[in-house]
């Protein structure tokens, strides 16, 4: 393998990895609050449709990209005040949400499927493109890309260093505490909910929009469990979740080019591949105490203030 | 600042009732189904063929009620699959997987000629059980020896075991003689009798039987009555000195086994050959039908009758409206999630109380 | 009692009829009390009675179904919790409300919503220190809450809330969780607070605080106040504890057998170590010996590894060093199945959550620990014989309102303990193991419980009472450990006095 070969392989795993990372994010913001939200899976999908539908209706990739977010959103939102506010047990309410969200987006987007369209294109930064090994990893993404990361961090500024990060893992370590302390634990957890929808949206979207400039029906194909599985290893860090996204995309990047470069490999074993990897990943992070010791105390419990056992 | 004249407060209801529940379950299942018919209607199906491609088509015309009952088979299967699993807490989320691999494991006896040909058939679904079993033991070794959640382990497993159904479809197993991914058919001795009526087979009554069977073990066993504890409270379980362990490891190993059944019916009873097409959201409608009948083995078989005809009717809305399988998917998650929603009724009550002056 | 002059000054603080009601039960019933500037009231009555509620609607956890607050004179709505911290309420729960996974300084920030002065970490640190100095209490703004000690998270609670700005501090049995010296230091904490002119409420059912560190007190019984805004000074240790009990005589008389025969070892227990989950010590070497025919008490402040010594004689805690044995076999570490079957038996301190599983039928609870053995048929199930061992065991131990199909938790507390009791007591017991076996029980239900224990030591078993009421040690032991830090710091003989037994738990050997 060659300069040349890890150039163009590393320069194509931020296209892989993005959705996973921001569909990570999102799901860190809705655990660190409190909220397992299974239904990513489904924000994907429907920022996928949702994306290629607006696009292709409006001309506009700044208005289909829009859309998935308020997709994936929406759907979060429904989700939200089911667990939230009437209190729906957590992990059927997800698998519901997926199989709408799946349902919706086969529905409503079945005149576009298989309709490519015009997607975003990487930006242009000239001879830096040109260093080798990492001039296509750090200078030839497309805009999205540089927008995950700057929203990732974001997203760890605002869970870490604000004020109304304090308040969100305060409702997902103890909510009671959280309540006495005057805040407002439905509220903060319908946000983080929501915020988790529009992130898997634009994950969503980055997948037809960028990645593939076409939607098709289960073009998500279990990234959003990848996802569930990268929040335990990134132990609920958005940065942590970088480097776990970047590994998973490294390794879904690789399988196209090694095929490309006449290698010989059974190609369904080869795509057996990240899901194995994401098993194993999560058996490790199982196993530290440091997983332990991250997980939000309160993940999965619906409060209620004058609860009486 | 303006104090509103009334306060709110959420009270958990001290007892549950049992009309209530009934009532509040009846109410969501119904607010589920009239916004699927809603759905379906905003979707461009007329609202007057809906009684006629809804009920009429497949649950009246002999032919659709053929279709639905063959549907039926591999439909109670996965919801006991995931009622057994759920009756110890497990979350069984890659039913699909299980299938698929019992699939696999029907069509190799088939392929490999294992056995004499007189026991081929039993050979097949046997196989088919313990492919099933096998491929949920990793994620049940997982979570008893390493606390590992199952959740996403069962799913991803799925998704490893399609990759495995392709890789042998477009490989070892592919039929030379078909332009598509099949594997060869398997030979009219190996299949299940036909009943003479479309095209149900005696599939049928191994799914009656077996409903029976698990009724029977989880309502009058020792196995059955351990579950239910561990089910209910593990902790207090493990005081009262129920191997937990052993009890959970036979009822998820008993739930794999019978979704890798639903697989080897499918094979033996429907298909005749291995094929990409089969088990598609049978997790999610495993989970769906296990809800609906409230975990009771005996009422997974109406509620899995009237989701196969769901089914079946799903085939119609494809040919004739353009409608694709994700509205079958999509309608039976509005009406879980109707029923989840519905629970909050049940369980809790709103106290208005007006703000004295 | 008189009313107030009408012509004073507005009481500073005043619940005037407060009710609340859970489901059918009245668990408060028209309760007033007042609250005066500098002083610390004592607010009494025994578990149950109704304080930490009365306490939970003044800080808005709870809502009140009828009744007012007033401050100075003005009626004050508390909805919710911040309702009641900007009227300058403050709760010191023995819960504590610190987010253990948060600093110090971090759970002041929480608190304190971002208002002016408390907004960034270094504000926030120095108001921490700035209100300790003034109370004389010495707090790390720095540490991780889950890194400190049960006493420094009080002191970090009482200087979170402080520094909130509560000019009403309601203190839930603040000692209950503390070692004497801690206490000690606690009380006179309390009183340098008033003196900075300070409101404290001090709930309490302990008598000794109320004299000499408070200067009125309230007494509630069964959700009603039953006496108000008395001076301390004004009442005898006897006439205060007449109020908090009632006519009835205080405790159960006291009637172990004092013949204690030369009875086999029924559990012997050498240098038994477990860790807690947490990764703290739980127990630390205990050693007990109880011999066939008595009972003996364990005597000590809750938390101080209870939970754990039951654990470990159960064999839900894994057993890191020393050893068990029970009825001359070996167990240290056998499985719970098997300790069972040697015939030890278990009831636990929270019955609902360890004891009895409330979703399933009172005969399913009854066979709960039968079906393992074959009691019901190894196969499929008897379920008429079920039945009737249920309908019988109803009868037995007359559980009001009990069929074999109810739902459990729809049984009283009393009635759930009796199912309990039911199961646990089965022919085969040899040695019960039984933690706080009475706790939110009524006297009713007490009796039935401590009958019970007698007349296993009576049959020739055994059973070792943990239990963190002394009276219910007293009345119950044949001979008395005390356990403090997981560790057994003492022994006493039944007949022993309170305060023999006391001097020991509070570490004056």
């Amino acid at each position: 393998m060659d300069i040349a070969f890890l150039g163009s392989w590393l320069g194509s795993v931020p296209t892989a990895a993005i959705p996973l990372l921001l569909a990570s994010v999102g799901l860190i913001l809705s655990e660190r609050a409190g909220v397992v939200s299974l239904g990513v899976e489904g924000y994907l999908a429907m920022g996928a449709m949702a994306a290629a539908a607006v696009t292709l209706e409006s001309g506009s990739l700044v208005l289909g990209i829009a859309a998935g977010v308020a997709a994936g959103a929406l759907l979060a939102l429904g989700f939200g005040i089911a667990v939230v506010l009437l209190r729906a047990e957590q992990i059927l309410a997800g698998l519901a949400t997926m199989a709408i969200g799946l349902g919706a987006a086969g529905l409503l987007g079945r005149d576009y499927v298989h309709r490519t369209f015009e997607g975003v294109t990487n930006v242009d930064l000239g001879s830096l493109a040109q260093v080798p090994l990492l001039g296509q990893l750090l200078f030839a993404q497309d805009p999205l890309a540089y927008l995950a990361i700057l929203l990732t961090l974001g997203g760890w500024w605002l869970i870490a260093r604000s004020h109304f990060g304090l308040r969100l893992r305060a409702v997902g370590e103890d909510p009671a505490t959280a309540d006495v302390a005057g805040v407002n634990v439905q509220l903060h957890q319908l946000f983080a909910v929501t915020c988790c929808g529009a992130l898997g949206g634009l994950g969503g979207a980055y997948l037809s929009a960028v990645a593939s400039n076409v939607w098709v029906e289960n073009m998500v194909a279990g990234r959003g469990w990848i996802a569930l599985a990268l929040v335990i290893f990134a132990r609920w860090d958005p940065l942590r979740a970088i480097l776990g996204a970047f590994l998973f995309g490294a390794v879904e990047a690789l399988l196209p080019r090694l095929q490309a470069s006449g290698f010989d490999a059974p190609v369904y074993l080869m795509g057996m591949l990240p899901y194995a990897l994401t098993i194993v990943v999560l058996v490790a992070a199982s196993c530290s105490r440091a997983r332990r010791n991250a997980e939000p105390a309160a993940l999965g419990q619906s409060y209620i203030r004058q609860d009486r056992r | 600042m303006i104090a509103l004249p009334y306060t709110f407060a959420l009270q958990r209801r001290l007892t549950l009732s049992g009309r209530r529940g009934v009532g509040t379950f009846v109410g969501g299942l119904a607010a589920g189904i009239l916004l699927g018919l809603a759905l379906l209607v905003w979707a461009g199906v007329p609202t007057e063929s809906l009684l006629d491609d809804l009920f009429v088509q497949v649950f009246i015309s002999p032919q659709g009620l053929a279709q639905t009952l063959t549907l039926t088979v591999p439909l109670i299967l996965v919801g006991l699959s995931s009622a057994v699993a759920m009756r110890v807490k497990f979350w069984n989320i890659g039913i699909e997987g299980q299938l698929w691999l019992g699939a696999i494991g029907a069509t190799a006896v088939s392929l490999y000629g294992v056995g004499p040909e007189a026991l081929r058939l039993p050979l097949m679904l046997l196989a088919s059980a313990l492919f099933g079993a096998a491929w949920i033991a990793l994620p049940l070794v997982l979570r008893l020896r390493l606390q590992v959640s199952e959740l996403v382990v069962t799913l991803l497993l799925s998704n490893i075991a399609y990759l495995l159904l392709q890789h042998l479809l477009f490989g070892a197993w592919r039929d030379p003689a078909n332009s598509f991914p099949m594997s060869m058919q398997i030979g009219g001795d190996e299949r299940l009798a036909l009943l003479g009526f479309g095209n149900l087979h005696s599939g049928l009554f191994i799914a009656l039987a077996v409903t029976l069977l698990v009724a029977m073990l989880s309502e009058r066993s020792r196995l059955g009555f351990h579950a239910a504890a561990i089910g209910a409270n593990p902790q207090v379980a493990r005081a009262a000195g129920i191997p937990v362990g052993l009890t959970l490891a036979i009822m998820v190993l008993l739930s794999g086994a019978l979704s890798g059944l639903a697989g080897g019916l499918i094979i033996t009873g429907s298909e005749y050959r291995l094929t990409q097409n089969i088990g598609w959201n049978m997790t999610f409608s495993g989970i769906v039908i296990a809800f609906v009948a409230r975990f009771k083995p005996l009422w997974i078989l109406p509620t899995a009758f009237a989701l196969a005809g769901l089914y079946n009717a799903g085939s119609t809305l494809k040919v004739f409206y353009g409608l694709s399988d994700a509205v079958v998917v999509l309608l039976q998650g509005l009406i879980l999630m109707s029923l989840l929603v519905a629970q909050f009724f049940a369980h809790y009550r709103i106290d208005m109380k007006k703000e004295p002056r | 009692m008189t009313a107030m002059p009408a012509a004073s000054a507005p009481v500073f603080l005043e619940l005037r009829g407060l009710s609340k009601r859970f489901g059918e039960r009245t668990v408060l019933d028209g309760v007033g009390l007042h609250l005066e500037r500098g002083e610390v009231h004592a607010l009494l009555g025994e578990n149950g009675a109704g304080k930490s509620t009365l306490m939970n609607i003044l800080t808005g956890v709870y809502l009140a179904d009828d009744g007012e607050i007033r401050l100075q004179g003005e009626r004050l709505a508390i909805r919710r919790p911040a309702d009641a911290s900007a009227a300058g309420i403050g709760m010191v729960h023995q819960h504590f409300r610190l987010v253990e996974r948060f600093s110090v300084v971090e759970n002041l920030l929480l608190a304190a919503g971002g208002r002016k002065g408390l907004r960034s970490a270094s504000e926030a640190s120095a108001a921490l220190l700035r209100t300790a100095e003034q109370i004389g209490l010495r707090i790390d703004p720095q540490a991780q809450v889950a890194d400190l000690s049960v006493a420094e998270r009080q002191r970090t609670e009482i200087c979170k809330v402080l520094a909130l700005g509560a000019r009403i501090l309601i203190l839930d049995e603040p000692t209950a969780v503390l070692t004497d010296r801690e206490a000690g230091d606690m009380l006179s904490a309390i009183r340098r607070m008033a003196d900075t002119g300070l409101s404290i409420v001090l709930i309490t059912h302990k008598l000794r605080e109320v004299i000499g560190h408070s200067h009125r007190l309230t007494v509630m019984r069964q959700g009603r106040t039953v006496a108000a805004n008395l001076p301390t000074t004004s009442l005898s240790m006897e006439e205060i504890a007449r109020l908090m009990v009632g006519e009835q005589k205080a405790g159960p008389e006291r009637a172990p057998s004092t013949l204690i025969s030369n009875g086999a070892d029924l559990l012997i227990a050498h240098q038994l170590c477990v860790s807690r989950a947490d990764g703290g010590v739980g127990i630390d070497g205990v050693s007990l010996r109880v011999r066939a025919g008595e009972v003996l008490g364990v005597a000590g402040v809750g938390g101080n590894g209870q939970q754990q010594l039951a654990d470990a004689l159960l064999g839900s805690l894994p057993i890191e060093a020393g050893n068990l044995s029970l009825d001359g076999a070996e167990v240290t570490h056998a499985s719970i199945a098997r300790r069972r079957d040697l015939g030890l038996r278990i009831i636990p301190s929270d019955r609902m959550a360890s004891g009895l599983i409330g979703e399933l039928s009172v005969a399913d609870n009854l066979a709960l620990t039968r079906v393992r053995g074959g009691h019901y048929r190894s196969g499929w199930l008897n379920r008429a014989r079920m039945r009737a061992d249920a309908l019988a065991a109803i009868a037995r131990q007359a559980i009001a309102g009990a069929t074999p199909e109810l739902r459990t938790s729809l049984l009283s507390g009393g009635n759930a303990q009796k199912v309990l009791l039911a199961r646990e007591l089965d022919s085969g017991v040899r040695l019960l193991v039984a933690h706080s076996p009475t706790r939110g029980l009524d006297v009713k239900a007490c009796a039935v419980v401590h009958q019970a224990i007698r007349e296993v030591a009576a049959s020739g078993a055994a059973c070792l009472l943990i239990s963190e009421d002394l009276e219910e040690i007293l009345a119950l032991s044949d001979r008395i450990a005390v356990m403090s830090a997981g560790r057994i710091t003492g022994e006493c003989p039944g007949g022993s006095s309170a305060e023999e037994v006391g001097r020991l738990m509070l570490g004056h050997a």
